[in-house]
């Protein structure tokens, strides 16, 4: 589908598909120099840009264990690991594709990380993730938060691999140029669509914040089913969730704000956290100011729409 | 192209009456097969079609066949287009409005009260949920036809006999009363919104018509994907010049409890007793092509908390069913299946896999060692003084694969049975000392009935008797309307095409 389109518009014009190619190589070139090891450089965006949208409908070429006790988090976190590494047990991870393979970039998943992340006798952590940024994009929420939550895991789950492979790459040089501080050893990012996955790689009651940052605004009536927030898919949020726990979201979009709020609080798992505690918790600023997002609305004098939500414990029942 | 006759592709049996629906009409029979009733779709033309009585108007929208809308469905990965053509959805290759077969849409679930005075059909393609009154004789009354707003892939009823949950291929379940004068025990605050309904306050009954509104001003665009939006929300709105919002929601008393990111396959309800409190609860269980098993509470104003995910399936989940232990200690087992190679059990309190049961090595006993994959198409349950069995077909292979449910609530292979046609249902007709089944069949070009009775007669035998359903009666027999026998499978066998591709080797 992607390749016949793709292929179509190489005819049409022999010097964009040209530039394409040379384009590709360059990107492939760096990412490889990237995967190296001992590259504290940063990464550079340019590199690694895919395009915005990837449906959470379809299958993709996801890999994601059958239950979450079967997730390797060492992979992610070798620092908390508190057992040696196993004799590689190879586990059933589940994949799944999509027949498209858009702009000449292989749908899959960050290769470091896509077939050791699951297996059949993980090693131990320390501690497990409790604060999870879905749609991560870039991963600048996830970078401001490691320092300010050093005794914490945080995860960034993003769908759009190229952005996951950027975010990966960037943790790796961090670690490495902070690694006297021993700084972000407590941040990873995970390839994921949570839209249908979170039980796979969380068990019940595990995480105390979920982040929810500028998500796309599916602006069309017809679109609103893909909205990462939802009456239902909000079952899930608070079936990850620890009673008590928060839901952070922020976005631009008045009209998505509204629709979040509505469709959280038409929840009776969540509570809308008060205007007060809002202001006092010092998550908001970072989400404010330290998203990718959050940023290129702040250029354009945009709006911050802020809603927390506080999930409940579950009735007697 | 080979014909055959429209079979029986859905057997349901209970108190000694057999309702069973081909294409588009239920017939029902006494336990010698002796023909009882018979319920036709109604036909567009308005003529009278059904023996039974006159069909009240349906609540609702007319049910209307539509193409298919774009990305109307979840799990539209690019193949959906020929899963979706179930029962003539859809509009398969070599679609004939002309071929009377498929001109109403073919019934796709019967379901029947445990107190046996109500039977349920779905009809697919235009998404409709029935109700029947059942005078416990075989003769059916309808009560209601309700169209819902995505297609119901499988349905459940509560332990009450009273409300109706409908899951869909949207992801949603909804909650109905059975019988629409009767009302929901759900205060209207605790129903969710439906992603897919246009925007509106939520509402039990349906409610207000919103009217749309710029979604994105000036002062949030910075991006050329933001902006674009603006301006096609702008030139929608001049070019309609006044605002229509369709409110799509059902105009019965419906609530929306529960909804996964993917294509219902399987619901059921159980009941459970927890070993820490001694309290016995009710369980929403809900399966997905997802490989998800999601346990929801029971408690209809509480169905939004999940209690827990039987996680472990690496292939689509398709059928879920609870069987009783042999002793009649201790909880149901659920038992759970769809494109595995093995039948899982599960302690559903604890949400823990108690055991696999190898399948696939069974199925290639009798289809040949190539096979490599299998779809389980349905699990049914039956207990005798002899122990707890567990029923299984897989789509396309012709054989019933029958299971003992072990004291440590695993599953046991038992034996195999090998039937002279693939099975598309398998009801239970008697229980106690004989078992006695009833399989409907593909139907071969030779003409056998498509209807078999598979017993054992006397608890020493070790054959299973097979006797075809002779002879049916005038207007129940197969018979004139003729169906091509590849178009006739493309209906029947949809259930592999929810398999999801791997190409990574
Ligand atoms: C507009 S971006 C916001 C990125 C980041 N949170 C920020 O504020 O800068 C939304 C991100 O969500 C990701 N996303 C959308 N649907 C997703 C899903 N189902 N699972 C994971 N990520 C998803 C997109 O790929 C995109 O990177």
């Amino acid at each position: 589908m992607g390749n016949a389109k793709q292929n179509k518009q190489s005819q049409k014009n022999g010097d964009s598909a040209k530039a394409k190619r040379d384009r590709r190589q360059k990107r492939e070139e760096y990412r490889a120099a990237m995967k190296q090891e001992g590259v504290a450089e940063l990464p550079r965006k340019k590199f690694y840009r895919q395009r915005a949208h990837a449906n959470p409908f379809s299958d993709h070429r996801l890999v994601y264990p059958p239950h979450p006790d079967m997730m390797d988090w060492s992979v992610l976190y070798p620092d908390y690991a508190v057992d040696e590494p196993k004799e590689d047990t190879p586990a059933p991870a589940q994949e799944s594709s999509e027949q498209s393979v858009q702009e000449g970039q292989q749908e899959t998943s960050p290769e470091s990380q896509s077939q050791s992340i699951v297996s059949l006798n993980p090693r131990k952590l320390s501690k497990q993730v409790e604060v999870a940024d879905i749609g991560c994009g870039f991963g600048g929420l996830l970078v401001a938060l490691a320092p300010l939550m050093p005794d914490t895991l945080i995860l960034g789950l993003e769908i759009r691999v190229s952005v996951t492979q950027f975010v990966e790459d960037r943790i790796k040089a961090l670690r490495l140029k902070h690694k006297d501080t021993q700084a972000y050893r407590n941040v990873g990012v995970l390839r994921a669509n949570t839209m249908k996955f979170l039980p796979n790689f969380f068990h019940k009651g595990q995480l105390t914040k979920i982040f929810i940052c500028f998500p796309d605004p599916h602006f069309k009536a017809r679109k609103h089913k893909q909205r990462i927030v939802s009456t239902t898919l909000n079952s899930e949020y608070a079936y990850v969730m620890r009673p008590g726990g928060v839901v952070y979201t922020i976005t631009d979009v008045l009209d998505l704000h509204e629709w979040m709020v509505q469709h959280f609080t038409a929840h009776p798992s969540f509570e809308r956290v008060s205007e007060e505690e809002v202001e006092n918790d010092p998550c908001v600023g970072v989400m404010k100011t330290e998203t990718e997002e959050g940023k290129k609305v702040e250029r354009n004098k945009g709006n911050k729409y802020v809603a927390l939500f506080r999930r409940l414990p579950d009735p007697e029942w | 192209m080979a014909a055959v006759d429209v079979p029986y592709h859905l057997v349901k049996a209970c108190r000694g009456i057999i309702f069973a629906a081909r294409g588009s009409d239920i017939h029902s029979f006494n336990s010698s097969f002796e023909h009882i009733s018979t319920w036709k779709y109604p036909s567009a033309k308005g003529e009278t079609q059904s023996e039974a009585q006159s069909s009240p108007a349906p609540e609702g929208p007319p049910a209307k066949r539509r193409k298919l809308e774009e990305g109307e469905e979840p799990a539209s990965n690019g193949r959906e287009a020929s899963s979706a053509n179930v029962n003539g959805q859809g509009k398969p290759k070599g679609w004939q409005d002309s071929n009377p077969a498929l001109e109403t849409p073919w019934i796709q679930g019967l379901y029947i009260t445990s107190d046996g005075h109500h039977v349920v059909a779905i009809t697919n393609s235009d998404k409709t949920i029935w109700v029947f009154e059942h005078d416990g004789a075989g003769n059916l009354k309808q009560l209601s036809q309700r169209p819902m707003p995505k297609r119901p892939c499988a349905l459940a009823i509560m332990p009450d006999d009273r409300v109706l949950l409908s899951a869909d291929k949207f992801g949603d379940v909804y909650a109905l009363p059975l019988t629409p004068s009767d009302h929901l025990p759900i205060p209207s605050q605790h129903t969710l919104i439906s992603r897919s309904v246009t925007p509106g306050t939520p509402s039990t009954t349906g409610g207000s018509t919103p009217i749309p509104r710029l979604k994105a001003d000036e002062t949030v665009v910075h991006t050329k994907r933001n902006l674009k939006a603006l301006e096609n929300q702008k030139k929608a709105a001049l070019e309609r010049k006044q605002p229509i919002a369709q409110d799509n929601r059902p105009q019965f008393e419906h609530a929306l409890l529960l909804g996964h990111v993917s294509m219902l396959t399987a619901i059921c309800v159980a009941q459970a007793t927890s070993p820490v409190d001694g309290k016995t609860r009710t369980y929403i269980l809900t399966g997905d092509r997802d490989e998800h098993i999601r346990v929801s509470r029971g408690a209809l104003a509480q169905a939004h908390v999940i209690e827990g995910f039987c996680m472990g399936h690496e292939e689509f989940v398709s059928r879920l069913c609870m069987v009783k232990p042999a002793s009649g200690q201790g909880n149901d087992v659920l038992v759970s299946g769809g494109g595995d190679d093995d039948l899982y059990s599960w302690d559903l309190v604890h949400n823990k896999l108690v055991g696999k049961a190898p399948l696939l090595p069974r199925v290639q006993e009798v289809v040949g060692e190539e096979a490599n994959k299998l779809a389980v198409t349905r699990i049914v349950a039956q207990k005798d003084e002899k122990g707890s069995w567990v029923w299984v077909i897989c789509e396309r292979v012709p054989a019933l694969f029958r299971y003992q449910l072990q004291e440590d609530s695993t599953l046991r292979h038992s034996e195999t049975i090998k039937i002279p046609g693939n099975p598309l249902d398998v009801a239970i007709l008697g229980t106690s000392s004989s078992t006695r089944l009833l399989v409907a069949m593909e139907p071969s070009e030779q003409g056998f009935s498509s209807l078999l009775v598979v017993e054992k007669a006397s608890e020493g035998e070790t054959d299973w008797k097979q006797t075809p359903v002779p002879n049916l009666p005038e207007g129940s027999a197969p018979g004139g309307v003729k169906i091509g026998a590849e178009e006739l499978r493309k209906i029947l066998y949809t259930t592999e095409s929810l398999r999801k591709l791997t190409d990574f080797d």
